[in-house]
C-alpha cells in the first residue's frame, strides 16, 4: 500500500470492517492504521469492566457512539459471587457523560447500576437511543422514572455551549430490563413517559414486580408506531392484552404477563382475534401462571414463530407438545422440562429449522424426578433437527452412548451445555465416568465454542478437551477431574480459551503456575472451592503484573492462615488498568509487593 | 475546424461556452465527443466525453472551466490518477454510464471488476476518491475491507505490504505459543521426573521384594555381586529405564499440534469402551490418564535453545517451584484421591441452597 493512501479512503475502508476482532486486528497493523481506526471506532465492547478503565477507553476512542460493558463473572448467576463484589457502572457513566456527548447506546450485563447512574444517563447524552441492561441490579424504579422523564427532550437556546443543537431531540428507542433485580418502589415511574414520546421501538419490563399503570401503557403503545418489541411484566392481566395488541399489530416480539384469567368465552375470543391480528409476530415469551384453556388462543401465531420462550411457563404435556409441534418455523425454543421426552420427540419431528434448545429444570432441588425427561429427549432432537447448534439441557441422567450419539448426529454444535443435576453422576447405564461421551462431543464438534460439563468426569475428559477443543472459548467445569493434570490439559491445549470457570474441582497450584502465561491470553479465570493455595496466588500476583489476582475469602485475611491453605474463591483476569480501587473488604488483591488492598 | 460537421452534444452549456470562446469540441466522424485529460506523469490522452463526464471531478472541470476541449487545454487529473488506473476507471464509467443495464448486470460487472491485486485495488480506490466517483470508492473500499476481514495483523501487513512500526510494548506483547514456553517445558519435565521417580520407587520396591525372596546364593556369589562383578543390578535397571524413556520420547511427536498418535489412541479407546463397557478403567486407578505428548519426558537437548542467563533464572525458578511442589505433593495426592472417594451431600451442580432467582439457570440471552 503506497504511503500516499489517503486517510479518508482508509477510514472509508474501515467503515466496512465491523467485528471487534477485525477492528482490533486493524489497529495492530501499523501506527497510522491504529490512529485512523481509533478515531473511526464507533462501537466498543468491554467484556470485563475491570480489564480497562473509563480513562483508557476515552483516551483511545474519542468518538464512540455505542458501549457494551460486562461486570460480574458468569458464576454470579449461580450465587457464587458475594454481594458487594463490584461491577459499578457509575464511574463509566461519569466519564462518558463528559467525553461522549453523542453517545447513543449503553448495554450492560451483570453490573451494579445506581439510581444516580441512571439519572446521569438520562440527562447527559443528547442523542441517546438505547438503554439495555441484562442481569443488572442496584437501581430502583426512581432511576427508571428519571430515564422515562428525560427520554424525549428538545434542546433549545438555553444550551449555551452547543447552540447548534437547538434542533436536536433525544429520542429513546429501546429500554430493555432483561432479568434485572429492580428495587420496586412503585409502578408510578411508568407515568413519567411524556406524551411527546413516540419513538419507542423496544420495551422490556418483564422483571418489574409492581403494577404499571395500564392506561398509561395503552397510551404509550398507541402513540409509538415503530414499536416492534413489547415484553410486559407479570402484573399485566390477560384480559388487557387484546387492547394492547390491537394498538400494536406491527409487533414482531411480544411477551405476555400472567397468562391466566377466569375462563370466559368472550375473553378467549377477543384474545384469539387480537393474536391473529399480529401478522408479523415472530417471538413470544412471558406465560407466567398459564391456564391451559387459553393456550389455543396463540395457535394461529405458531406457524410464524421463530422464537418461543416458555422458560417460566408451567404448561404441561400434552398442551405443550401440541403447541410446540405447531411451530414449524421455530428456530429457538426455551422451555421447562415439562416438555418431557415425548414433547421433545414432537419437537424433533415438527421443527426442522430449530437452531437453539434450552430446557430448564422445573424442580431442580427435588430429590426425585418430577417429570419424564431423560437423555433420550436430547438425542431425539439431535437426530431430528439438522440445524441444531446451541444446547442448554438440564436433566437427571446421561450416558456415554447418548452423548456419543448426539455428537455423531450434530457435529455442527457450537454451544453445548449439559447440566446433570446431581454432581458426579456417572453414566447411568454403565456407571462409568462420562469422559468418553464428552470426548466424542469435543472431537466431533469441531466448531464448538462453548462447553459446560457435568456428571462424573476424570482427568481423561480434560485430555480430550485439550486435544480437540481448539475453538472452545468458554468452558464451565464443576465437580470434575482427579488432579492438576486435568487443569493443565485445558490450559495448555485449548488455544481459543477466553473464559474458564471452575468450581469444586481438585485443581491446585501446579497447573495454574505452569500455565501462568496462558492466563494473560484469556479474559478471566474463576476457581472456587478448588485447591489453590494462598502461596500460589501470591506467586502468580508477583510474577504476572498484567493480571489481577483477586482472592475472595470471607473468612478473613489470607495471611491469618498458612501459605499452603486453600483460598475460597479466586478470580484472575487480565487488565491494563492495574489494581482496582473498589474492592470490598473480603477481596484480597495480590500485587507485586504481595501487599493486598483493602477498601 | 470550420468545415467539420459536429453533432449537438447533450451539454448545451459546453456548446455555448465553447462557441462563445471560439473553440469547438473535436468531433470524430462516429459522432462521439472526446475530452483531453492529462495524468500526473505528463501524458495526455483523449477520452470519450460521455464516459469521462461520469466522474464528478471531470464533469465539474469541464462545466466550470471549459477545459478539456483540446490538447493544449487538457484537464489535469489529480496526482493519484496514473494512466493505468485511469484506464480502469474509464472501463468502469463506460459500463455504468449506460442507462439500460439491469441491477444484476451491474452487480456481476462490479464483482468481476474488483478482482485485482491489492496494490491495484488501493490505487483504484485512491484515484476514484480523488475523482469523487463515490460508487467506485464504495466498491473498492468494500473489496479492501473483505481482504482485511478474518485476518491477523501480520497477514494484513503482508497483503498490503505495510511495514510493522509498532513496538512490542505498544502491541502489549505478542501472544506466545504456550507449548514453547520454557517455563512450561521445564515444569513438564518436573512432572515427568516426579512421575518417573515414583514409578522407579515402586519398581525398586518390587525388585527388593523379589531379591529378598530369591536370595539363596552362595557367599562367594554374593561377595562378587557386592564387589561389582555384574555391576549394581539396581543401577542397571535404572539406566535401562532411562534409555527406554529416551527412545519413547524420540518416537512421539514433539508438540501437541499433530497429536495424531494421541488421536488414534483415543479412537481405539472409544471403540473399546463402546464395545465392552465392563472393561474400561475405573477412575480410581493410580494412572487413569496417559500423558499428552506435551508432558513426555523432554531431554536436556531442549536447554540448548536457551541462553545461559535465562537458563539460570529458569533453573532457579524451577527449584523454587520444585521446593513448593515437594513440600505439598504427597499430601496433595492423598487429598485428591480421597476427594474422589468422598460421598458428598447431594447438591445441585449449578446452584446452591439459596437461589435468589429461579432464572439463575442461564435464562437471559
Amino acid at each position: 500500500m503506497a504511503h500516499s493512501f489517503p486517510e479518508e479512503v482508509l477510514e472509508h475502508v474501515f467503515s466496512f470492517v465491523h467485528t471487534d476482532k477485525d477492528r482490533n486486528s486493524v489497529s495492530l497493523v501499523c501506527k497510522s492504521w491504529y490512529e485512523v481506526e481509533r478515531w473511526s471506532r464507533r462501537r466498543i465492547f468491554i467484556g470485563n469492566c475491570y480489564a480497562a478503565s473509563p480513562g483508557i477507553l476515552i483516551r483511545r476512542f474519542p468518538e464512540v457512539r455505542s458501549v457494551e460493558i460486562k461486570g460480574k463473572p458468569h458464576f454470579a448467576d449461580y450465587n457464587l459471587v458475594p454481594e458487594g463484589w463490584g461491577g459499578y457502572v457509575y464511574p463509566w457513566i461519569v466519564a462518558m457523560a463528559r467525553a461522549y456527548p453523542w453517545l447513543e447506546e449503553i448495554r450492560l450485563k451483570r453490573m451494579v447500576v445506581s439510581d444516580e447512574a441512571l439519572e446521569l444517563v438520562s440527562k447527559s447524552f443528547k442523542n441517546f437511543k438505547v438503554l439495555a441492561m441484562s442481569s443488572c441490579e442496584g437501581f430502583t424504579t426512581d432511576g427508571l422514572a428519571a430515564i422515562a422523564s428525560n427520554c424525549n427532550c428538545e434542546f433549545g437556546g438555553n444550551e449555551v455551549k452547543m447552540v447548534y443543537f437547538a434542533l436536536s431531540e433525544r429520542n429513546l428507542r429501546e429500554l430493555d430490563l432483561q432479568e434485572c433485580d429492580v428495587d420496586d418502589q412503585s409502578g408510578h415511574w411508568f407515568c413519567h413517559f411524556p406524551d411527546t414520546f413516540t419513538s419507542l421501538v423496544s420495551l422490556n419490563i418483564a422483571c418489574i414486580e409492581s403494577d404499571v399503570s395500564l392506561p398509561a401503557l395503552e397510551r404509550l403503545v398507541a402513540r409509538c408506531p415503530n414499536l416492534r418489541s413489547l415484553r410486559l411484566n407479570r402484573a399485566v392481566p390477560l384480559e388487557r392484552l387484546p387492547n394492547l395488541l390491537c394498538r400494536a399489530p406491527q409487533l414482531v416480539e411480544f411477551g405476555t404477563g400472567a397468562y391466566s384469567a377466569e375462563i370466559r368465552a368472550d375473553v378467549f375470543v377477543s384474545l384469539t382475534t387480537a393474536f391473529s391480528g399480529c401478522k408479523y409476530l415472530k417471538g413470544l415469551s412471558g406465560f407466567w401462571n398459564v391456564v391451559p384453556a387459553y393456550i389455543p388462543a396463540v395457535h394461529t401465531l405458531c406457524s410464524g414463530l421463530t422464537c418461543l420462550n416458555l422458560s417460566y411457563a408451567n404448561i404441561q404435556t400434552p398442551d405443550l407438545g401440541k403447541l410446540v409441534s405447531l411451530c414449524h418455523n421455530l428456530q429457538r425454543l426455551w422451555v421447562l422440562d415439562f416438555i418431557e421426552d415425548s414433547g421433545l420427540d414432537a419437537l424433533a419431528a415438527s421443527c426442522k429449522d430449530l437452531r437453539e434448545l434450552r430446557v430448564f429444570p422445573s424442580d431442580p432441588f427435588g430429590p426425585e424426578p418430577n417429570v419424564s425427561l431423560t437423555e433420550q429427549g436430547l438425542v431425539s432432537v439431535s437426530e431430528g433437527c439438522p440445524k441444531l447448534e446451541s444446547v442448554l439441557y438440564f436433566c437427571r441422567q446421561m450416558s456415554n452412548a447418548a452423548l456419543t450419539a448426539i455428537a455423531n448426529n450434530r457435529p455442527n454444535l457450537t454451544r453445548f451445555r449439559l447440566c446433570i443435576l446431581e454432581p458426579r453422576a456417572p453414566d447411568y447405564l454403565t456407571l462409568e465416568p462420562l469422559d468418553v461421551g464428552f470426548g466424542a462431543i469435543v472431537e466431533r464438534c469441531k466448531d464448538l465454542r462453548r462447553l459446560s460439563l457435568s456428571g462424573l468426569l476424570t482427568d481423561r475428559v480434560f485430555q480430550y478437551i485439550g486435544t480437540h477443543g481448539k475453538k472452545i472459548e468458554m468452558l464451565s467445569i464443576a465437580f470434575a477431574g482427579d488432579s492438576d493434570l486435568g487443569l493443565h490439559h485445558v490450559l495448555s491445549g485449548c488455544e481459543s480459551l477466553k473464559k474458564l470457570e471452575i468450581r469444586d474441582c481438585p485443581f491446585g497450584d501446579k497447573a495454574l503456575l505452569a500455565n501462568a502465561p496462558k492466563l494473560e491470553t484469556m479474559r478471566s479465570l474463576w476457581m472456587s472451592s478448588c485447591q489453590v493455595s494462598y502461596g500460589a496466588c501470591k506467586l502468580l500476583g508477583q510474577k504476572m503484573p498484567r493480571l489481577n489476582v483477586e482472592v475472595i475469602d470471607e473468612r478473613g485475611p489470607p495471611t491469618s492462615r498458612s501459605e499452603s491453605s486453600f483460598v475460597e474463591k479466586l478470580y484472575i483476569y487480565r487488565t491494563v488498568a492495574g489494581r482496582r480501587m473498589d474492592m470490598p473488604n473480603f477481596i484480597w488483591k495480590i500485587d507485586e509487593d504481595a501487599v493486598f488492598g483493602l477498601s | 475546424m470550420h468545415g467539420q460537421r459536429y453533432k449537438v452534444v447533450p451539454f448545451e452549456e459546453i456548446l455555448h461556452a465553447r462557441m462563445s470562446e471560439g473553440t469547438m469540441a473535436v468531433v470524430k466522424p462516429e459522432m462521439k465527443s472526446y475530452i483531453w485529460v492529462q495524468t500526473a506523469d505528463g501524458s495526455i490522452q483523449q477520452v470519450e466525453e460521455e464516459v469521462a463526464m461520469f466522474c464528478p471531478m471531470i464533469c465539474r472541470e469541464v462545466l466550470q472551466t471549459g477545459m478539456g476541449s483540446s490538447k493544449n487545454y487538457a484537464i489535469s487529473l489529480p496526482q493519484r490518477v496514473n494512466p493505468a488506473t485511469l484506464g480502469l476507471i474509464l472501463d468502469y464509467c463506460r459500463f455504468h454510464q449506460l442507462q439500460g443495464r439491469s441491477n444484476k448486470e451491474r452487480k456481476i460487472f462490479d464483482e468481476k471488476f474488483v478482482r485485482l491485486d491489492t496494490e491495484k485495488l488501493c490505487e483504484l480506490a485512491s484515484a476514484a476518491d480523488s475523482l469523487q466517483l463515490r460508487p467506485l470508492v464504495d466498491l473498492t473500499s468494500r473489496a479492501l475491507a473483505r481482504m482485511i476481514e478474518g485476518r491477523t495483523p501480520e497477514e494484513v501487513r503482508e497483503i498490503f505490504n505495510i511495514p510493522d512500526d509498532l513496538t512490542e510494548e505498544e502491541k502489549l506483547e505478542p501472544l506466545r505459543n504456550i507449548t514453547d514456553d520454557p517455563h512450561i517445558r521445564l515444569l513438564n519435565r518436573l512432572y515427568a521426573r516426579k512421575r518417573k521417580e515414583l514409578k522407579e520407587r515402586e519398581q525398586l520396591k518390587s525388585i527388593e521384594n523379589e531379591e529378598e525372596r530369591v536370595d539363596k546364593r552362595s557367599v562367594d556369589d554374593l561377595l562378587s555381586f557386592i564387589n561389582g562383578g555384574d555391576g549394581d543390578s539396581k543401577g542397571v535397571r535404572a539406566i535401562k529405564n532411562k534409555k527406554k524413556n529416551r527412545k519413547r520420547k524420540d518416537q512421539l511427536p514433539r508438540n501437541s499440534s499433530s497429536n495424531n498418535g494421541n488421536g488414534d489412541h483415543k479412537k481405539n479407546d472409544t471403540v473399546d469402551n463402546v464395545a465392552s463397557p465392563n472393561k474400561s478403567s475405573k477412575f480410581q486407578d493410580s494412572e487413569p490418564v496417559t500423558f499428552s505428548p506435551n508432558l513426555e519426558f523432554v531431554e536436556d537437548d531442549m536447554d540448548d535453545e536457551l541462553d545461559p542467563a535465562m537458563r539460570e533464572e529458569i533453573d532457579r525458578e524451577v527449584e523454587d517451584f520444585a521446593r513448593r511442589l515437594n513440600s505439598v505433593w504427597p499430601k496433595r495426592i492423598q487429598e485428591s484421591v480421597s476427594l474422589g472417594n468422598e460421598r458428598l451431600v447431594p447438591m445441585s451442580v449449578y446452584g446452591s441452597g439459596s437461589l435468589k432467582r429461579f432464572n439463575g439457570f442461564g435464562k437471559q440471552q
